[in-house]
């Protein structure tokens, strides 16, 4: 039993922790989660583009032509026009259908040395990009910029998925001569200037130079090296019959990017615009005739799609309302097609296609799922910095954060708690002194008590967020700083402990009962004797009182000093810290350990206490 | 029983006069309302005697003990404690004062309250010690002396009040109701006690008290003093022979004596 009662305050504690800790994490987290959820700025956007075959093997020798991934509802397209044939067949059947050689071979690209090649400008514009290839290997473009900003002196950068060569600015550098390997480091042997671009071939091959038509290869190809001009790709066909009537296709992959730049529409070989066309004229509520650049397309009023013949009719270029749409109303004109629906991929031509055309599309954005995840726990675990975290959350960061940096750093979470400790000791050590020895002058010269007190009312009214610069400027003047001295922490500490000090001995040392006044008369003792054995005395114990209240007011007054800008001492400086960088549950370990701290500072008090008052009851 | 004691009611110890009050008023004035505590007193206390004051409240008797200790100062008329001035008697140390309370100081041990006196007399530490250790025994508080006041019963605690009084061994003893908030049982024997040291120390006791029995069981002689204003209606001689014992309460003489108090005192009205 008596073991129980030892681990019961433990207990209570863990269970409010976890009573209280969870729900609240979870009533704080879930709303930041349904956001994340429902906000599509936080979606991942996912790019679907017209596949190049994976093996250029087979339109060489006429094997079957293999795509990954498989997109659903595809088409096959050469040179802008798609093929009638079922894609994933083999590539006679293809090249049958197409009347001709699936790959156009391009001008063969200038060797300049084993890594850099000289291609044609046209073979580095648009989708042609994708068709260089060694030997019958498909090569990859990938680029990675470095993780840290060149400032013309810094020589360490690191990349995030390269391997390859590192790119400074337009220049190829090789590992061994130019730059070398430490610790996953990438150490340049020479600064890039500042502002320049660092960057690391991720994948085959990095454009270093479109215009000169510069290619870099991440190693020596295997292969001699070549360009298609054009080559077969897999598209994705859009939803919806070509019955000569329906104008209304889906696209497969949804929600839909609504303002989609790279988006490209064909029908059969032509390209479809999807961009409103705005009109010459102002909006301006009365006028009733618009021209716009097209002559035909789907008008729209304030995202409305009007009918035309009822709404409004074409002439040549104009467009003439029956009633003049509203003053600053937003009117477009999509020539070809317009995304009405992009929740549901909905695009509705101008025109409905001829029976048996293909509508597919090269190019488009949608948005895939939520950055965190399908659900909203999944998303609620993703928060990365949630307000209030889950206790355990906070537990697992504790080994971490106490040792992310070394016990002999200074900003070592052990070692700032032990700066705030010291900190505040010297504080109450000041404080307490400062206090009783106002308190003393106080009850002994009554008059000095009215004079002053009012003023040491009024300094414990001045906000000690606005002393704290002041002071320190003041000491800094001195060269002390708190970085360097405990006096700061001690003085702006000893400010706010003096008062509860000086307010509780002074009660203390009137609070001597009239009796035992007379009972010193009548031993006829001298004032000093009535000082030393009663007055004092009586005050101790409101003198701890009052040194309790002061130690945690102390501890408050070392944390909000240590916040100082300069300063990288405390645990006020890891706060400020953790706050600043959203760590927040190292802000929830730096806040308990600042209460757990308050709490031993506290029996500490109470711990001279009982050594200096033992005669209190328990 | 067989050892010499004080038997007779006065007079026996000598004839020397320790308080002689002549013509003692004392009137306290507050926002220009006076109030008259005490009106034309005259008495005197001989050596080894043990006067009690009584008298329903506001009848002075505090206020003359006061007067007495110099713990307060007389508007008008003569006031001598052992041969001097009152200032002169407390500077010399020739009484010691027991309140009602027993004024403790908290955060001194048994032992340490009844040294006080002699460390602020300054008394060697080694003879202070022993002259407490001494006085805690004649109390019968011998086993308390590292005690705190509060770890101690209201009786026990007004005991070490009447050891620190005694501490520094003074002419005279003054007792403003010390056992007034101590119950009835407690209370007898604090009177049984009080007497037995009074017999050994042979101090002059002027003991304020507003009850007939204990004033009646203790006293040489009996004070009755009458309020509005406050003045000393008569004085009672005492002529129940010491040494006293519960006894004494039922005999006779005692509840004679009882009502001449009680008589004298409604007479005041």
């Amino acid at each position: 039993m008596p073991a129980f009662r030892q681990v019961l305050p433990i207990l209570v504690v863990l269970a409010a922790v976890i009573a209280l800790g969870y729900p609240l994490a979870l009533v704080f987290g879930l709303p930041l989660a349904r956001r994340d959820l429902s906000d599509l700025r936080k979606w991942r956007k996912e790019l679907v583009t017209s596949l190049a075959p994976s093996d250029l093997t087979p339109l060489a020798e006429g094997g079957a032509i293999t795509f990954s991934p498989q997109p659903g509802r595809s088409v096959l397209v050469l040179e802008g026009h798609p093929l009638e044939v079922e894609p994933d067949t083999d590539a006679n059947a293809v090249a049958a259908a197409a009347g001709r050689p699936l790959l156009v071979p391009g001008e063969v690209p200038e060797r300049l040395t084993d890594l850099l090649y000289r291609f044609p400008v046209e073979a580095l514009a648009g989708e042609g990009a994708d068709a260089i290839y060694a030997g019958t290997r498909l090569l990859k473009e990938g680029i990675s910029p470095a993780a840290e900003r060149p400032d013309g002196k810094r020589l360490d950068f690191t990349f995030e998925g390269a391997e390859g060569p590192v790119l400074v600015a337009d220049r190829l550098l090789l590992e061994g001569e130019g730059f070398n390997f430490d610790q996953g480091r990438v150490i340049l042997s020479e600064a890039p200037p500042f502002g320049s671009e660092v960057r690391r071939i991720a994948a085959d091959y990095a454009v270093l130079d479109a215009a000169a038509g510069i290619v870099a290869l991440a190693r020596p190809a295997a292969a001699p090296l070549q360009w298609a001009q054009e080559v077969v790709r897999l598209a994705e066909r859009l939803g919806g019959e070509s019955d000569g009537a329906n104008r209304l296709f889906t696209l497969e992959h949804t929600p839909v990017l609504e303002n989609d730049r790279g988006r490209a529409l064909y029908l059969d070989g032509s390209p479809l615009r999807g961009n409103g066309e705005r009109p010459s004229e102002r909006v301006s509520g009365e006028r009733a005739t618009f021209t716009f650049e097209s002559a035909s397309g789907l008008v729209v009023l304030d995202g409305r799609v009007l009918i035309e013949g009822i709404d409004y009719h074409h002439s040549g270029t104009e467009v003439v309302f029956v009633k003049p749409p509203a003053r600053n109303a937003r009117l477009r004109l999509h020539p070809d097609y317009l995304l009405v629906d992009p929740e549901r991929g909905e695009v509705l031509l101008a025109e409905p296609p001829m029976p048996g055309a293909v509508l597919w599309v090269a190019e488009y954005s949608y948005y895939s799922e939520p950055a965190c995840g399908p659900t909203l726990y999944q998303c609620f675990l993703a928060l990365p910095q949630h307000p209030v975290p889950f206790p355990h959350w906070i537990a697992r960061r504790v080994a971490p954060f106490m040792s992310k940096f070394p016990l002999n750093d200074e900003r070592n979470v052990v070692r700032a708690t032990f700066y705030t400790t010291l900190g505040t000791l010297a504080a109450l050590g000041l404080g307490g002194i400062v206090g009783i020895l106002l308190a003393v002058v106080f009850v002994l010269l009554r008059p000095l008590e009215r004079a002053l007190l009012p003023w040491v009312v009024a300094s414990q009214t001045i906000p000690i967020i606005a002393l704290v610069p002041v002071l320190l400027l003041v000491l800094g003047n001195f060269g002390i700083t708190i970085q360097t001295s405990l006096l700061p922490t001690a003085l702006i500490g000893a400010y706010i402990v003096f008062f509860p000090v000086v307010v509780g001995t002074v009660k203390g040392l009137r609070s001597i009962d009239p009796l035992a006044l007379d009972l010193m008369r009548s031993y006829a003792a001298t004032p000093s004797q009535l000082f030393l054995k009663i007055r004092f005395p009586a005050a101790v114990p409101f003198l701890f009182t009052s040194l309790k209240l002061g130690t945690a007011a102390a501890l408050v007054g070392a944390l909000v000093a240590e916040t100082e800008s300069n300063n990288r001492r405390g645990l006020g400086f890891q706060i400020l810290g953790q706050v600043q960088s959203g760590n927040v549950a190292d802000v929830w370990i730096l806040l308990i350990l600042s209460g757990l701290l308050g709490i031993g500072l506290v029996a500490l008090v109470g711990l001279l206490e009982r050594i200096f008052a033992p005669w209190k009851r328990a | 029983m067989v050892e010499p004691r004080p038997s007779a009611p006065t007079g026996c110890e000598g004839t020397e006069v320790v308080i002689e009050v002549d013509g003692l008023s004392m009137v306290y004035s507050e926002r220009g309302a006076e109030t008259v505590a005490l009106q034309d007193a005259n008495l005197s206390v001989l050596n080894g005697e043990f006067v009690s004051l009584i008298g329903p409240s506001g009848c002075g008797k505090t206020t003359l003990l006061r007067l007495v200790a110099d713990l307060i100062q007389p508007t008008s008329g003569r006031l001598e404690v052992a041969g001097k001035s009152p200032r002169q008697a407390r500077l010399d140390r020739e009484y010691g004062y027991v309140f009602q309370a027993p004024v403790l100081y908290d955060w001194r041990t048994v032992l340490k309250n009844v040294m006080l006196p002699l460390e602020i007399m300054g008394v060697p530490r080694d003879e202070r010690r022993l002259r407490a250790a001494r006085l805690l025994e004649r109390v019968g508080l011998s086993g308390f002396h590292q005690q705190y006041p509060w770890q101690l019963s209201g009786g026990m605690q007004q005991r070490v009040s009447i050891a620190r009084a005694l501490a520094f061994d003074p002419k005279l003893l003054l007792m403003d109701e010390p056992f007034g908030a101590l119950d009835e049982i407690t209370r007898e024997a604090m009177n049984l006690e009080l007497l037995r040291i009074w017999e050994e120390t042979r101090k002059t006791v002027v003991f304020v008290t507003h009850s007939i029995p204990e004033a009646v069981f203790l006293s040489g002689r009996i004070v009755v003093m009458t309020p509005r204003p406050g003045k000393i209606e008569r004085v009672v001689e005492v002529d129940l022979p010491y040494p006293r014992d519960p006894e004494t309460r039922e005999s006779e003489r005692f509840f004679e004596l009882a009502t001449e108090v009680r008589e004298a005192l409604r007479g005041g009205h």
